[in-house]
């Protein structure tokens, strides 16, 4: 989409017009008829669907289920983009609601102004498509209060799967502690007595059974192996912990605690009342999950009191896993720059320092802040663009910031994030700038990435030791440069079209702010010899003598005419520092590293130095010969040279044959297999014997160790088959 | 992954089960010679191998000599009635599926009275461990034809010998929709029954295993074919199911490679009449098991079922008093 821009046209002297817009912005007037990430649906939460989803995508997932791709599915596409676009004008209007109930509205209005009758063409389509969407959910759009939705809307998200598995848990315990309890109670007097065995058979017995009599028949087969009392005690003490837990919830077996609390709150507008309410809770957490462990030795019958209950009893908050502190709710705190007091900040980096379970959302409305140096009340101060910077030196908290225009594309970051287990900071810019009153704040946001002003990254301390795992700056516009570069198409005075390529920079940003207009001047054409300088070419100049010149930046005024500003003092300060900035955190990102490059020069350096003489041929290593495989175990003993008598042990299939011959001289081992215990503590007849019986030929009975026996010879006679 | 706290408080339990903590007091009652005992050796030492704790196994029988089996082990059991273990190791496993379930049938109790168990536990495939102790005669009650008794076979109830071909375990069992573990073993070779026994244990689903089982009573030589023939056994190997020892190897040198998802083959194998095939005739970890599809995600409490029970009741129900009122 192009626009008609005339240029250049000198400017009016005198102060500059204060609603001067980048030049690039032109294409981006009726931001309402453009289908963008916004209205952005925040998804009922349901395994396998994203959090996020933008309208127009889902729209697009509907009609292609619904709509054949060929012409015959023409009208309804066209319907269907139709009610979107009603979707769309509502949310800008400022509404807000639910994607199903949207629909029928735009829908019912759409069949009324159409003069079609209800259950028509129209009525039937718009049916059809709305049975066909996937998902369903809060549809909102692009303002100052979106980042805080989105953000808790993921929260919500995290902890309903979190009391999932919790109540799966804690709920699988307290049944089964209950089991243990109610076999021990059958065998109770109580559970015998006539009055319960009559409740037992319920209301139709009508005097037929004596439970008297049944009942002291009971009790003489009645075991008497009862649960020891301290083991009924230790149960029923983490049944009642477990039942009436304070951190989510009733479970479906965890409903009738008579002393249960409402469950704790989790979301807090600042980190002191978060930090005071972990210490608060503290005593709680240790004692659920003492019981937790308790529960589960139990239930596994592996409680040992002379072991477990001084390692229990001395189990402080030092000892808490984070795999126990994960079981339970994550504190949210929603920070906010110009309504939070500024000393939350220390105390939010204090927080997430020593590791809590704390995910800290700060919402940035303003990045250029006043141009006074004194920072206004509640405000974070001028260094709002670097506070997640400064949160990736702790080390250990997940960092993510970006703009509000690119929440849905970082999605799958923000899930990450919410998914990590340890602290978690969210910095987001929402674009909802006071002072820049005619942009919407899509567009604002999404000008502070594209202007390195505000760029899009993650810290993941999870993802792996180094930086190129745990840093990604995947999401910014050309990240390999300094400024993303655009090529902006304009018609010049005498109506021919023209075409440059510009850098959208920082000072490209701060245009927009009304505040900032007094540090543009328009570029006088005649009053200057050459051509204004661009902003990359005055970046490059050498500090002395960009103190002498002023960039130039492309703007248009409200009648989208084209013309050039010069970047004043202060501000052209500002975009040096910007642009050091993001370099500092593309060498981060492995982009022109310059440990990297320095090291590549050097090595450049020596290879010339060394070109000439020619490097010594290495020798290779000698190869160690492949050592010759050892010759396999010798066979399994196949018969004992001294005549010993000997059984093929791991072929008995213990059929109690030759041990019931006589157990001294045959024995099983500790597989059960029978061997030969002591040859001597038997006659040869009986190992002839048993050889003959074994059902699988197993024992041979070697020679006699006594001549002196009877019929020895028709004894060896009969041996030899099996030796 | 780092242990637990409750896993770490675990170990400091020491818990070394040998042979004997298997053993129940009760000696076994078999006759002497008979394979039974050979079968609970090779259970009690995977038992002992895999340190499953007694009170977490269980075993259950239906009647016979093999049932037996539960009362000489030193664990949990349930000796059921005729032709219904299955069913009933069905519902022990359903409600507490962190049991080890054991499960001991003869080839009457198993293919006759409790066949229609059989089929339908096979295509529940729920996880447990089913050996078929199959002697091919009635042996508590003293000899009578089962359904696996060879054709001619003289007995109490078939003096003229039996009438019929009998049925075979295997490719019943492999006909049916769902099955995910089959295998053959003889009680002589002890150190393949542990194996197959050992693969069975791991398999995730109903795991069957045919153990062709001497009874040196009332089928007193009937295996000795095949036990003194080591080239009438065919041992199925494959990297995926039974790996010879160089012993046994030398011993019984008729080996194939058999894949146990290769269902043609292992129908074939199965039908075979002169040779016995021992080994993995077909395993499929992929079959999905009845109870871990009917888990809920949440746990049902015993009053959720009680409430859901009583409102499908009074659906239906008759109430005897607006039944009274109504009559007036």
């Amino acid at each position: 989409m192009q626009h008609q821009t005339i240029a250049p046209t000198p400017m009016p002297s005198g102060p500059a017009t204060p609603s001067l817009r980048p030049a690039l912005f032109a294409r981006y007037r009726a931001l309402e008829d453009l289908r963008h990430d916004y209205p952005l649906i925040l998804v009922d939460r349901k395994a396998d669907r994203p959090l996020l989803r933008p309208l127009s995508r889902v729209i697009d997932d509907t009609l292609k289920r619904v709509a054949p791709a060929d012409l015959s599915g023409e009208a309804l596409r066209s319907q269907v983009l139709r009610l979107e676009a009603g979707i769309r004008a509502r949310i800008f209007a400022g509404r807000e609601g639910r994607l199903s109930d949207l629909w029928r509205e735009v829908a019912a209005e759409m069949i009324e102004t159409s003069g079609e009758a209800p259950f028509g063409a129209l009525d039937n389509n718009l049916e059809t498509a709305r049975k066909a969407l996937p998902l369903d959910g809060m549809v909102i759009g692009c303002d100052g209060e979106t980042p805080g939705k989105v953000l808790r809307h993921a929260w919500d998200a995290k902890q309903a799967a979190k009391a999932h598995r919790f109540r799966k848990i804690v709920d699988g315990l307290i049944l089964k502690l209950e089991d243990i309890l109610k076999s021990d109670h059958m065998k109770s007097d109580e559970a015998h007595g006539p009055s319960a065995l009559a409740s037992a058979m319920g209301e139709t017995a009508n005097g037929a059974i004596d439970f008297g009599a049944l009942s002291s028949v009971l009790h003489r087969a009645r075991p008497e192996d009862r649960l020891p009392a301290d083991r009924v005690d230790r149960i029923r003490g983490a049944l009642g912990v477990l039942r009436c837990q304070p951190f989510f919830g009733p479970g479906r077996a965890s409903h009738n605690c008579a002393e249960r609390r409402d469950p704790y709150s989790y979301t807090f507008d600042t980190c002191s009342a978060a930090l005071d309410a972990y210490r608060e809770r503290l005593p709680d957490v240790l004692e659920f999950t003492k019981a937790l462990t308790v529960a589960e030795l139990e239930v596994a019958h592996k409680y040992r009191p002379e072991l477990h209950d001084g390692i229990l009893a001395s189990f402080d908050e030092s000892d808490l896993s984070a795999e126990q502190i994960n079981l339970l709710p994550s504190a949210l705190v929603c920070l906010r720059d110009g309504e939070t007091e500024s000393a939350e900040i220390a105390r939010s980096y204090e927080a997430l320092a020593c590791g809590l379970p704390i995910t800290v959302m700060i919402q940035v409305d303003d990045l250029l802040g006043p141009t006074s140096p004194e920072p206004p009340a509640h405000s974070f101060g001028a260094g709002t663009a670097r506070l997640a910077t400064m949160a990736i030196g702790l080390n250990n908290a997940f960092v993510l910031q970006c703009a509000s225009a690119h929440i849905h594309g970082m999605n799958a970051e923000l899930e990450r994030g919410m998914e990590y287990e340890g602290p978690a900071l969210f910095s987001i810019f929402s674009g909802a700038t006071p002072s820049v009153p005619d942009v919407a704040p899509y567009i604002v946001s999404a000008a502070a990435t594209e202007s390195r002003a505000f760029p899009s990254f993650t810290y993941d301390p999870s993802a792996g030791g180094d930086w190129a795992a745990r840093f990604d700056l995947t999401y910014n516009p050309q990240r390999e440069a300094d400024w993303p570069l655009h090529r902006l198409d304009y018609e010049d005075a005498q109506g021919q079209r023209q075409s440059e390529e510009v850098a959208f920079t920082f000072a490209d940003f701060a245009a927009c702010d009304s505040r900032y207009a007094r540090f543009f001047q328009p570029v006088n054409g005649e009053a200057r010899e050459e051509a204004p300088v661009t902003v990359r070419d005055w970046m490059k100049l050498q500090r002395a003598a960009a103190n002498f010149s002023a960039p130039a930046i492309p703007v248009i005024d409200p009648d989208a005419r084209l013309f050039r500003v010069t970047v004043e003092g202060k501000l052209a300060e500002m975009v040096r520092r910007c642009n050091d900035a993001w370099r500092r955190l593309q060498e981060l990102a492995g982009i022109n590293n310059s440990h990297a490059l320095r090291l590549l020069q050097e090595d450049r350096l020596k290879r010339e130095q060394t070109a000439e003489s020619t490097p010594a041929a290495e020798t290779p290593e000698p190869v160690a010969e492949t050592p010759v495989p050892a010759e396999a175990p010798a066979a399994a003993q196949e018969g004992a040279a001294d005549g010993a008598p000997w059984i093929e042990t791991p072929r008995c299939t213990t059929c109690n044959e030759c041990v019931q011959t006589n157990s001294a001289l045959f024995a099983y081992d500790d597989n059960k297999q029978a061997y030969i215990k002591d040859p001597d503590a038997g006659t040869y007849r009986q190992l002839v014997e048993a050889a003959e019986s074994c059902q699988v030929s197993i024992i041979h009975p070697g020679q006699p160790r006594n001549p002196d026996e009877a019929d020895l010879e028709e004894l060896i006679e009969r041996a030899a088959p099996f030796n | 992954m780092t242990a637990t706290m409750t896993q770490c408080l675990t170990q400091l339990v020491q818990t070394d089960y040998g042979m004997t903590d298997y053993q129940s007091e009760i000696e076994p009652r078999w006759c002497t010679g008979c394979g039974d005992n050979a079968i609970l050796t090779a259970m009690q030492r995977l038992c002992r191998d895999e340190q499953l704790p007694p009170e977490k196994t269980v075993s259950v029988s239906g009647i016979g000599c093999a049932s037996r089996l539960p009362h000489y082990m030193n664990a949990y059991g349930f000796h059921g009635i005729h032709g219904r273990a299955l069913p009933i190791a069905e519902g022990i496993k359903i409600r507490r599926p962190d049991l080890s379930v054991f499960v001991t049938t003869g080839d009457g109790d198993n293919c006759s009275i409790g066949a229609a168990h059989w089929l339908h536990a096979v295509r529940y495939n729920m996880n447990m461990v089913v050996m078929l102790h199959d002697n091919q005669v009635y042996g508590l009650t003293k000899k009578q034809a089962s359904p696996t008794s060879p054709k001619g076979l003289t007995t109490n109830t078939t003096p003229f010998g039996a009438a019929l071909n009998p049925l075979n375990p295997l490719t019943v069992t492999l006909g049916i929709s769902n099955v995910s573990f089959v295998a053959q073993v003889v009680d002589w070779i002890p150190e393949l029954l542990y194996e197959v026994l050992h693969m069975a244990y791991k398999h995730k689903g109903f795991s069957f295993i045919r153990i062709l089982q001497r009874c040196p009573n009332f089928m007193d030589h009937h295996f000795d074919n095949w036990m003194q023939d080591p080239a009438r056994t065919r041992i199925l190997t494959h990297s995926d199911g039974l790996r010879l020892k160089p012993e046994l190897s030398r011993v019984y040198k008729k080996q194939e490679t058999h894949d146990p998802l290769d269902m043609p083959r292992a129908l074939a194998l199965a039908a075979l009449t002169d040779e016995v095939p021992v080994g993995i005739l077909y395993k499929n970890p992929e079959v999905p098991c009845y109870d871990e599809l009917r888990a809920g995600e949440r746990p049902s409490t015993p009053s959720l079922v009680e409430t859901v029970l009583n409102e499908e009741f009074d659906k239906v129900g008759i109430w005897p008093a607006e039944t009274a009122e109504a009559g007036r």
